[in-house]
């Protein structure tokens, strides 16, 4: 009886994922789960399968999944923090461009630890608007690691991530924080976060 | 009474060191942004913890991971081992801190962990116990307070142990001071135990993450405060023992004004 109520759940979980829901519809958390699991396997895929391939070109990969799985300008507007309303519309620009780098550039050293692993979601929430899925990375050696994710409609449609938690540790938060620093240290302006910005992601 | 003794000095150099170093400047209380953003950091001390992160991080760069570099070249098995072994000591710690939390069900896995695998697992070398269902968990009395209700206190960071807080340094000085290996070890003329075991749990501690601190340091623009979001993050983790549905457990993500156009350049 379990194992066809799951086949019916997977069956129904594989019919959902095409179904990407209609702007301003609110996803549901299986809608969420599906999503996860799919970024997430092609994440690892991408990250796994081309080893042999140079650094730039796993990137350019990981690039390409990134930017159908992640709200990047969300993420980047939110690290931000309240130095977004100070900035120019050059700075806001100039600022998404290079933290579009920085973000891929992050995110792909943090998650490549995790090439040639599975991925197992647990379970998914409705949380304020958001789904917040549950996953877990079961890995060959040691115990598993906890992933959750927070997804959020985005403003031109379609579920994207918006902030990935490692074992407590929230990526968005842990940049904000750490702008916030930068931002600080520079008197309080968008620039001198914007050249070292430029400084990390090479351009 | 003669650990607290010969702590003293410590003590001494740390008391004076808080007193003399200059808080960080809070900022204009009438820049909401800028004050949002001192009290989230939670770092009032932040020029002290900075100077004294510098210094841990030429203790490191010289001392501590080259140690942990060739540690990690000794067999898997036998760092496992230590591992297992190190842990297994820790035991009285973690199940007083288990009971003290009104935690018995984790307390009763830490006493069958001790159990099992100092028999079945040959003096805790073997983690027996994990292999058939019990795995592992740390406890220590810093989260014991904060079950309690304790706030964590300003940000700390402590010269060689690293980053923590006023409440964790007072759990760890706790724990220290209750442990009975420890106590035993000093009573019978063992200290040299003492001091390899705290060497060995630091390699340890400094190996598991050689490759996660490498690729934080590389990819952050400013590594102490990413260091200090993410260990105060996990810290709270640790705290809910991993619990996911608790609140807080997973932050929100708002962002505030989203609509404000930029200003006009004047």
């Amino acid at each position: 009886m379990t194992a066809m109520l799951r086949a019916l759940c997977l069956l129904s979980i594989l019919v959902l994922v095409p179904l990407a829901p209609a702007p301003g519809q609110a996803a549901t958390p299986e809608q969420g789960a599906a999503f996860v699991k799919d970024l997430a396997d092609r994440a690892l895929e991408a990250l796994g399968k081309f080893k042999n391939l140079s650094k730039a070109d796993r990137e350019t990969r990981f690039r390409e999944v990134m930017h159908t799985g992640f709200d990047i300008p969300t993420i980047g507007r939110f690290v931000v923090g309240p130095t977004w309303r100070k900035a120019s519309e050059a700075e806001r620009a100039r600022y998404l461009e290079l933290f579009e780098r920085y973000i891929v550039q992050t995110y792909a050293a943090r998650l490549a630890e995790y090439d040639d692993e599975k991925i197992a979601v647990a379970a998914a929430r409705a949380d304020d608007g958001d789904v917040v899925v549950a996953s877990q990375i079961l890995r060959k050696s040691g115990p598993p690691v906890k992933i959750d994710w927070r997804l959020r409609e985005a403003k031109a449609g379609g579920l994207r991530v918006i902030d990935v938690v490692i074992e407590g540790i929230s990526m968005a938060v842990s940049q904000r924080s750490e702008f916030a620093s930068v931002i600080q240290q520079g008197g309080g302006e968008m620039a001198p976060l914007i050249k070292l910005l430029g400084e990390k992601t090479g351009g | 009474m003669t650990s607290i003794r010969a702590w003293r000095p410590w003590l001494l150099g740390l008391t004076l060191a808080l007193g003399l170093a200059a808080c960080a400047t809070a900022p204009d209380p009438s820049d909401r942004a800028a004050m949002r953003q001192y009290e989230e950091a939670n770092d009032p001390l932040e020029p002290m913890n900075r100077a004294i992160f510098a210094f841990n991080q030429v203790a490191d760069r010289y001392v501590i991971k080259p140690v942990a570099e060739a540690y990690v070249e000794l067999p898997q098995g036998l760092r496992d081992s230590i591992r297992n072994f190190l842990r297994n000591l820790k035991t009285p710690i973690i199940l007083a801190n288990d009971l003290l939390q009104g935690e018995g069900r984790r307390a009763g896995e830490t006493l069958t962990r001790f159990l099992v695998n100092s028999t079945a697992g040959v003096l805790g070398l073997f983690d027996v116990a994990a292999a058939n269902g019990v795995p592992y968990h740390d406890e220590d009395f810093g989260q014991t307070l904060a079950v309690w209700g304790v706030g964590e206190g300003p940000y700390l960071v402590l010269p060689i142990l690293g980053p923590s807080n006023f409440r964790d340094t007072a759990g760890m000085a706790a724990d220290w001071l209750a442990d009975p290996v420890r106590d035993w070890a000093e009573d019978h003329d063992k200290s040299w135990a003492n001091w390899t075991r705290t060497g060995l749990r630091a390699i340890d501690l400094r190996a598991e993450l050689l490759e996660t601190l490498d690729k934080l340091e590389r990819t952050s623009l400013d590594y102490y405060a990413a260091l200090r979001s993410m260990t105060r993050q996990r810290r709270d983790a640790e705290i809910r023992n991993g619990a996911r549905d608790q609140p807080g457990a997973m932050p929100k993500i708002e962002i505030e004004d989203d609509d404000d156009p930029p200003p006009q350049r004047k």
